[in-house]
């Protein structure tokens, strides 16, 4: 049904470019059998009517989308108004027991350098300390964070992108979605991690982890 | 006529979209030589090529057919009938994962937008600027169906404002490619027709991520989204865009089209782009070779097309002759980079199939046959695909340790303990441990002090 509404198309298309056309060859033999001041204002009418056809606007790409806007940025640190968490941002990467690095500075955060850039399609991961061994880290009160919470990220050449928070879930630490937080994503999302529940102390690490997650504002 | 092919299409693509792997048939059927990748060839991948060949070729289509329209040229129609046709195999992908009638319902949707498409072309051929205007104001509420379908119909995994914003840059790029060309301004209209393609690659990983996130046992719980996946369709992305660009370069070719020079441009870019691909792989000299044997090829089209406009029978004999040749070289270098995982007498039959479907493209269209033309024109897309993944194949085997995902195993250690309270028990424990010890020493050395 669908393949005749198409052919319909191009059908009801080609007829209407063939109209064009014929109107435009009719015009000219009718000029002819009229008087010559009748000609004469016949053509200023015409060419009034075809400048005013041609004066269709000519369009300007501005406003189109013709590249994809969300390259991302290089980040340097990282705000959390309602926190008040302002935090310089450290690259990390895979350690060699298969685990995501952590800042050297249990006050800093630590950007998963190899994956997505801040504001670039896909997932952009972060993670911090929620304590040190002496006291409060960065991300202690990560938990607080609720659905529209605002994040701020900032980049090496003074940009910023907002991201806001879409939620937030507790995985048990050694079955967490890791495919899922470092893999595709269609959106531009940028994912917190810290670590939450009991501190086990024979593994020296907290039972869980807590992922929140942000999506980005395009502005 | 073109109803009843575009009818036999259906049953065709559906079977190849079913299971078993058989998707990757879609985007490429041919023996290429290549030793078979896991990595690169699976389920889950093959499901992002095919969308990706059949996306990628709406765009093509979608800015030829709209060329073809306000040029009134006697294609038309083929090219019309060609894009329908890329609608029903999209369409009944869509089907072959959400059912029939979510297949249909897709296709009215995706149908309506090069409707519109259809609609401002003729707007612009009448001068008709409420009319374009229109049809950009229905293009903008197409992008609020098409978006809610996909959203609904993944769950979520695709949000719809996301995929407004995907449609936007897609219309946007057919817009654009279609405005520059009625203003003469063909360098514009070949980037924004390259781009609209590749473009597609997104939208197609995006799709194939959701549909397989969404069944992940219909696609052997694999991802679309690997190191080995990204080579196979930047490769796809490059060699098809060379075939429908030397498909079109050939027909402008033939026609004396004023955008001729920007299409062979664009055409260049793309050997450049491919260039660099081979290089990231087989080093500059490589690299340098492969152009000049690429380079050579379309040298060779481009005198066919000259000898076919000037009726010189000897002189395409001669350029077919050269294409054999070609193919010969060519096949050689890439047995060669690839240490024999693709074989030469393969590569050749490839080849083969790569110049005689971009011969018969042409001499379809110059000779008015335009039904078999784009039938020919879609053989030598889809048949890229396969080129593309062939060599992919033989790369992530070659050098599998640039293919290692460097995404983590296992989450971050982000706690050091120092805010638990089972820190202070401890600490108690040990403080109550040594207070116990030291009063025991002291008792043990009253004892003593008592005994001596």
């Amino acid at each position: 049904m669908m393949n005749k509404q198409l052919v319909i198309i191009a059908l009801a298309f080609m007829v209407m470019l063939a109209g064009c056309s014929t109107t435009e060859a009719i015009e000219e033999p009718v000029g002819e059998l009229k008087s010559e001041q009748a000609v004469n204002e016949a053509k200023k009418v015409e060419e009034v009517t075809e400048s005013e056809k041609k004066s269709l606007p000519p369009r300007t790409s501005e406003g189109l989308s013709l590249t994809d806007s969300r390259v991302g940025i290089e980040p340097t640190s990282l705000e959390i108004p309602k926190l008040n968490v302002n935090a310089s941002i450290e690259d990390v990467g895979r350690i060699e027991n298969g685990q995501m690095g952590v800042p050297q500075d249990p006050d800093n955060i630590g950007w998963f350098e190899p994956g997505i850039l801040p504001g670039a399609q896909g997932n952009a991961v972060m993670a911090g300390h929620i304590d040190s061994l002496t006291g409060p880290s960065v991300f202690y009160e990560l938990d607080k964070l609720e659905e529209g919470d605002e994040i701020i990220v900032h980049g090496d050449d003074n940009e910023t992108l907002r991201f806001i928070v879409t939620g937030s879930k507790v995985y048990p630490r050694n079955d967490s979605p890791v495919d899922e937080i470092f893999g595709f994503n269609y959106s531009s999302g940028l994912t917190l991690i810290t670590c939450t529940g009991e501190y086990n102390r024979s593994v020296k690490t907290h039972e869980e982890r807590l992922v929140v997650y942000t999506e980005l504002v395009q502005e | 006529m073109k109803l009843n092919k575009t009818l036999l299409a259906i049953p065709l693509s559906v079977s190849l979209l079913l299971p078993m792997g058989a998707l990757a048939n879609a985007a490429g059927n041919d023996d290429h030589g290549e030793v078979q990748s896991e990595e690169v060839s699976n389920a889950a991948v093959d499901l992002r090529a095919a969308l990706d060949s059949i996306l990628s070729e709406h765009a093509y289509l979608a800015v030829i057919t709209m060329q073809k329209g306000i040029d009134g040229s006697k294609d038309f129609e083929a090219a019309a009938g060609q894009l329908g046709e890329n609608t029903d195999e999209l369409s009944a992908a869509v089907g072959s994962i959400y059912g029939d009638e979510a297949g249909e319902q897709f296709k009215t949707i995706w149908s309506s937008h090069i409707g519109y498409f259809v609609d401002y072309v003729t707007a612009t051929a009448e001068k008709d600027d409420d009319g374009r205007k229109k049809a950009l104001a229905n293009l903008d509420e197409y992008r609020v169906v098409q978006a809610d379908f996909l959203d609904k119909a993944t769950e979520g995994r695709l949000k719809a404002k996301d995929l407004e914003e995907g449609l936007k840059m897609h219309v946007d790029q057919l817009i654009w490619a279609f405005d520059s060309y009625g203003e003469a301004d063909y360098e514009k209209t070949y980037t924004s027709l390259t781009e609209s393609m590749h473009h597609m690659f997104g939208t197609g990983k995006g799709l194939s991520w959701a549909f397989t996130e969404q069944f992940p046992e219909k696609f052997d719980n694999l991802s679309v989204d690997t190191p080995q996946a990204d080579l196979r369709e930047d490769l796809n992305s490059e060699f098809s865009a060379h075939a429908a660009l030397a498909i079109l370069a050939m027909q402008k070719g033939i026609d004396g089209a004023d955008d001729f020079d920007a299409v062979v441009a664009a055409l260049n870019e793309n050997t450049e782009d491919l260039t660099k691909s081979v290089e990231s792989v087989y080093g500059a000299e490589g690299g340098k070779q492969f152009n000049e044997i690429w380079n050579s090829h379309i040298g060779y089209f481009v005198n066919y097309v000259t000898a076919t406009a000037e009726n010189d029978e000897a002189a395409k004999e001669k350029a077919m002759k050269d294409l054999d040749g070609y193919r010969k070289v060519q096949a050689e270098f890439l047995d060669t980079a690839t240490d024999g995982r693709l074989k030469a007498a393969d590569l050749e039959e490839s080849l083969k199939s790569h110049v005689d479907q971009l011969l018969v493209a042409f001499d379809s269209y110059a000779d008015e046959d335009y039904d078999k033309a784009y039938d020919s024109i879609h053989e030598a897309y889809s048949h890229m695909f396969g080129v593309g993944t062939a060599l992919a194949g033989a790369v992530v085997d070659q050098y599998p340790e640039k293919f290692e995902s460097a995404a983590p195993t296992d989450m971050p250690k982000t706690g050091l303990g120092g805010m638990s309270q089972g820190t202070d028990y401890t600490l108690w424990a040990i403080v109550s441990t040594m207070i116990l010890a030291i009063s025991a020493g002291a008792v043990f050395i009253r004892k003593k002090v008592t005994n001596s």
